[in-house]
């Protein structure tokens, strides 16, 4: 039995792992400081003959306790990658105070409840975010793609 | 009456430097604290603020302390705040009880949260705190103990696991949280 539920709920706070970047903004600016994100640094090797190795940040924990959070949404606004969004979600009430720090996989499973984003008005320009994808589908595919305009 | 008309009818009623702050409402009377009961007692008879909303204070650091009181005419349809400073040392203001009961509560609460006496409150005892709390709140000294207990999670760099990694850098700070509450090194 869920009522019906205005598009921009604050039920939860979702993450779409693979746009962490561990950048850390979202733990700093947390008012509460509920949030909990543990990484390491691999270091890739170099694709391409005398090309530098590369290391990048690779995410270990991303955890909230939702016993701390107020539902600001500093996080979600702070975030440069979107990786964090408002979930509808509110059925997570727990009896164990410290059952209500989610890690990544239960907020990942959260990640599926997040509606559509609301439509653009008619005759607005494209989101920047759709014609970036569309580039980065003819960088992938440079021959031609089927999807590409 | 204008913010100028009320100041100078204060001044001539009470007998003291009145001055009023306008720039944004309430109009707020600025009174010294031994006419503080006078000022409340003119404020409710002359302007007609039968109506107490609230009283409280703010740590105005090397200031003292100010307290305000807000009241409203039922009448008239208007607002007014009374507001007077305190010295740190020693914080004590008479009573408002006596010109508005509902003063009662609000002075308990600020009593507990600043420790300012209220000379003559019928029960000046913590309202709200429970018993053997120790401090005062709301006093920009007080050290909030959820700041301290727990390591701020912002403070790991990115790409650690434990904070204090071998980085030579100047650990961040967390924001809003003064350097001298850390935990002891």
């Amino acid at each position: 039995m869920t009522p019906p539920l205005p598009p921009r709920s604050r039920g939860v706070i979702a993450l779409l792992e693979e746009n962490c970047t561990v950048c850390m903004l979202c733990a700093r600016d947390c008012p509460d400081w509920c949030i909990y994100i543990d990484s390491h640094t691999e270091v890739t090797a170099p694709t391409a003959p005398g090309a530098r190795p590369r290391t990048r940040n690779v995410l270990d924990r991303f955890a909230i306790d939702f016993a701390l959070c107020m539902y600001c949404g500093i996080c979600i606004e702070v975030c440069p990658f979107d990786a964090l969004f408002w979930s509808p979600e509110y059925e997570y009430a727990t009896s164990d105070i410290a059952a209500l720090t989610h890690e990544k996989e239960q907020l990942r499973e959260w990640l599926w409840t997040v509606p559509a984003p609301p439509a653009t008005e008619p005759n607005a320009q494209p989101p920047r975010e759709v014609a970036a994808a569309a580039k980065a589908v003819r960088a992938d595919y440079p021959g031609g793609f089927s999807g590409s305009s | 009456m204008t913010a100028d008309e009320l100041a100078a009818a204060a001044t001539t009623a009470l007998g003291v430097a009145v001055t009023v702050e306008d720039a944004y409402p309430p109009l707020t009377l600025d009174v010294p604290a031994d006419r503080w009961v006078d000022a409340a007692r003119y404020v409710r008879a002359e302007l007609g603020c039968d109506f107490f909303d609230w009283l409280s204070a703010y740590d105005a650091l090397d200031e003292g302390f100010a307290v305000v009181v807000h009241s409203y005419a039922l009448e008239r349809h208007h607002h007014l705040a009374l507001r007077t400073r305190i010295p740190r040392e020693d914080p004590r203001l008479p009573t408002l009880t006596e010109v508005w009961p509902g003063a009662n509560w609000h002075e308990r609460e600020t009593f507990e949260m600043f420790g300012i006496f209220f000379d003559g409150h019928p029960r000046l005892v913590p309202l709200l705190l429970p018993d053997g709390f120790v401090g005062h709140p709301l006093r920009k000294e007080f050290i909030l103990a959820a700041r301290v207990a727990k390591p701020w999670p912002g403070a790991k760099e990115p790409g650690e696991s434990e904070e204090g990694g071998a980085t030579g850098r100047r650990r961040m700070r967390p924001p809003g949280v003064p350097e001298t509450w850390g935990p002891p090194e």
